[in-house]
């Protein structure tokens, strides 16, 4: 459980990575001991024809390059910028009422805002292709102890529905949607309903105690089609209140993204804490914060949702703006069971393919039969490891079908 | 302090593999125990042995079966040197379960040479070769009670069951079952297992309720069984038809079936839509060898069948959407239908005078 709210927004140091999964290919626009502001572009990074600026999140001097473990697990660029004492930000004019589509995007590009939310889903906050529907999820859930708080939510509720307002108008989408949770407090759900109201915002209440991929099937609903793994594709822009709130921020008081609140839980830590938190903060200096771990045992550390989310192999990593969750917990090792072909995989997959049957045909590697079963319309949800009984990692199979004849 | 990157598995789902055998464990012993009781008050043939024979015969058999197969698996992987596993109660779950099944699929006639050859059979054949559970296609205790009954014939004999009453009743002569018997279980059967259909029902429940059951399989079993045993019952019967309707429903291990064969998940199809013509197959089957076949206790081969079938249905659907799962159950309510109705002329012998009729009503028309 969460119990304590905490700032952790003057880091001595901060290291941010020049590049992400999708952006893989960095120019630097700053050269060691040059003197940075924060969210003053350092880099942009490049992922084909695209390009999007990587800031600095704190003021002071940029020490050096390092290659270290990012939060994919992968070990890239980073920059390292040394904080000065000056509380010094680049704010952008903030704009008021009415703002141009094309203004918009380009805040939100200039602001770091592009991607946010990684996990399952969600999608770049992007406009180069169409988009016809805005997609907003106002809730999180974190395994293992389902942590929901929605303070944030709650005291930003108007905030929230005014960034969704400005998604819209910036992709000129037909409908906004925000999906909220059946069992969110009451005063959460009459913030949002209130913010939305007149706003010509739609609320979707979903039941979040079944876990059965709601935000594929809520996506599925608005266009009426099989979904593809990409929402864009899908003329679908998914994204979440979180991001919302930063939108609302960029565009009406001009600020650049360079802190976010992450949730921080896990019984290996002596406190589970949700943390505002400046960009570029490394987890183990988080974790000192916090008075360091539990005991000396093996632990596991995720980030982002416990359905999709990623695996890192250690706390070195730092936060960006795409963590909205980590979890630090001992290592519980419990015995993989047979498949005993019961077929709750089968039954609860969002996307409509048979879990279970792509294993098989991977197990007995038969490509042509992983190519029949559909296997690339696999949304990697996870929601087939998470109702095997057998606690099979079904989603590793379907992913390695997927590679072998992808 | 380290780090591990071994995924861990999700636990926040309570549902486990285990925890499933373990209720269809408690299951098959609680029916087991009803086996043994309800000999005190089945008559006996004269002459023949006496009650307590009967009910020690009956713990004899479920114990040396459970054994046997405990046994067996045992052996094997003390060969491939894996006993340890052993030392827990679980990995005794499975063999126990599989070893009472097959006591359970036999009468109390059976020798016990025959048991215990069925149970090796079913064990090492059925299962062990295939790699064990989980990975077998056909249901290991199926292969052996079919191995005991085709090999041992002569040698497991019992009276007339109700369904064979029923059978020589459609054929002109005419017998009163006791209700009241029939549903405590006081009735000559195939199985030891098979006649408390109280027992059973309330174990179906249960085990619906742990989800050992799918109601797609079992459900959808039980449903065809009915509603084809009704047209046959209509048919034949006319207003008298429940009675039909009511012996197929509760002997001739109809229950059993659904509780402990159909419902076997490791033989059975994956998808939605294959667990629907899975379960639809074998009801057919069942009905159709009480009806035509001579062995009357069809499920047993049945549900072979369908296990024959399952990998096949598994190939056959590929996705699994609403529209699909739809199409196949309407599908399958009219080709259960038309069965009902094949099979009651069948029985009648009026098939071809139904055939003649059609064709002269067609004549009119045209
Ligand atoms: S196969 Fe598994 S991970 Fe992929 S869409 Fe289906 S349930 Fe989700
Ligand atoms: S949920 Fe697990 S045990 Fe059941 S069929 Fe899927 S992989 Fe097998």
């Amino acid at each position: 459980m969460i119990t304590e709210y905490r700032q952790y927004l003057d880091p001595k140091k901060v290291w941010i990575p020049l590049t992400d999964g999708t952006f893989k290919l960095a120019s630097v626009q700053v050269e060691q001991d040059d003197a940075v502001t924060a969210g003053q572009i350092v880099a942009y990074k490049y992922s084909g024809k695209l390009k999007t600026p990587v800031l600095a999140s704190i003021t002071g001097t940029v020490v050096g390059f390092e290659e270290r473990l990012d939060r994919f697990n992968k070990y890239v660029d980073h920059i390292v910028i040394e904080r000065s004492d000056s509380n010094q930000m680049i704010t952008h004019e903030g704009l008021d009422d009415d703002v141009p589509a094309a203004i918009i995007r380009q805040r939100i590009e200039d602001c770091g805002l592009r991607q946010f939310n990684v996990d399952g889903l969600y999608t770049d906050i992007a406009f180069e292709r169409p988009i016809k529907h805005i997609l907003v999820n106002a809730i999180y859930a974190n395994e293992p102890f389902i942590s929901t708080d929605y303070d944030f939510v709650k005291q930003h509720a108007e905030l929230i529905a005014d960034g969704i307002k400005l998604l819209q108008h910036a992709a000129h989408a037909e409908t906004a949607t925000l999906i909220v949770d059946k069992y969110m407090d009451e005063q959460t759900l009459e913030a949002l309903g209130k913010a939305t109201v007149d706003k010509g915002i739609e609320v979707v209440q979903v039941n979040t105690k079944h876990v059965n991929g709601w935000d594929y099937r809520i996506a599925k609903q608005l266009v009426g089609e099989t979904i593809s793994p990409n929402l864009i594709d899908n003329q679908i822009l998914y994204t979440s209140a979180y991001a919302a709130k930063h939108i609302h921020d960029a565009v009406r008081n001009g600020r650049p993204l360079i802190e976010r609140q992450v949730a921080i839980t896990g019984d290996a830590l002596r406190v589970n804490v949700l943390y505002d938190v400046r960009l570029g903060t490394r987890l183990e200096d988080l974790v000192d914060d916090l008075g360091g771990y539990d005991d000396g045992g093996t632990y596991m550390c995720h980030v982002g949702s416990f359905l999709s989310g990623e695996q890192v192999a250690a706390d070195s990593f730092s936060v960006t703006a795409t963590v909205d969750t980590i979890d630090v917990s001992a290592y519980r090792q419990e015995p993989e069971e047979v498949c005993i072909k019961c077929g709750e995989c089968n039954d609860i997959c969002p996307a409509g393919i048979l879990p279970q049957n792509i294993m098989d045909a991977e197990l007995r590697n038969v490509n042509a039969r992983i190519v029949d079963l559909h296997t690339d319309e696999c949304i990697e949800c996870g929601l087939c490891s998470y109702v095997c009984p057998s606690k099979i990692n079904v989603l590793e199979w379907v992913r390695r079908a997927k590679r072998r004849v992808g | 302090m380290e780090f591990t990157m071994k995924k861990p598995p999700i636990i926040s789902n309570q549902q486990r593999s285990y925890k499933r055998s373990l209720s269809l464990h408690i299951s098959l012993i609680i029916v087991s125990l009803t086996a043994i009781f309800t000999r005190a008050f089945i008559a006996v043939p004269e002459g023949e042995s006496w009650v307590p024979d009967q009910m020690f015969k009956t713990f004899l058999m479920l114990f040396t079966g459970a054994l046997v197969s405990v046994l067996i698996e045992l052996v094997y992987s003390i060969s491939e040197g894996t006993s340890q596993e052993f030392s827990e109660y679980r990995r005794l779950v499975d063999p126990i379960n599989t070893g009472l099944l097959i006591a359970l699929l036999l009468p109390t006639s059976t020798p016990m040479y025959v048991l215990i050859l069925a149970v090796a059979v079913g064990v090492y054949v059925g299962k062990i070769v295939f790699g064990g559970y989980g990975y077998y296609i056909f249901n290991p205790a199926l292969v052996g009670v079919l191995f005991a009954t085709i090999s041992f014939a002569t040698q497991i004999e019992y009276g007339d069951t109700p369904l064979v009453l029923l059978k020589q009743a459609i054929e002109g002569q005419s017998y009163n079952f006791e209700l009241i018997d029939l549903v405590l279980g006081n009735y000559v059967a195939v199985a030891i297992g098979s006649t408390s259909v109280i027992v059973l029902g309330g174990v179906f429940i249960y085990l619906s309720i742990t989800r050992v059951i799918d109601l797609r399989l079992s459900g959808t079993f039980v449903l065809a069984i009915l509603i084809i045993s009704a047209i046959v019952g209509f048919v034949n019967f006319g207003g008298a038809m429940w009675n039909y309707v009511f012996v197929n429903m509760i002997t001739g291990l109809t229950m059993f079936g659904a509780v402990f064969l159909v419902a076997e998940t490791v033989s059975s199809p994956t998808s939605r839509e294959a667990k629907l013509i899975y379960a639809v197959v074998i009801a057919i089957m069942t009905m159709m060898v009480r009806i035509l076949g001579t062995e009357v206790e069809g499920v047993v081969f049945a549900v072979l069948l369908g296990n024959m079938l399952a990998p096949f249905l598994n190939r056959t659907v590929t996705r699994s959407n609403k529209k699909l799962f739809i199409q196949t159950s309407v599908i399958l309510a009219v080709v259960v239908l038309l069965t009902g109705f094949v099979l009651g002329f069948i029985l009648q012998g009026r098939l071809i005078e139904a055939f003649d009729a059609m064709i002269q009503w067609g004549g009119m028309i045209a």
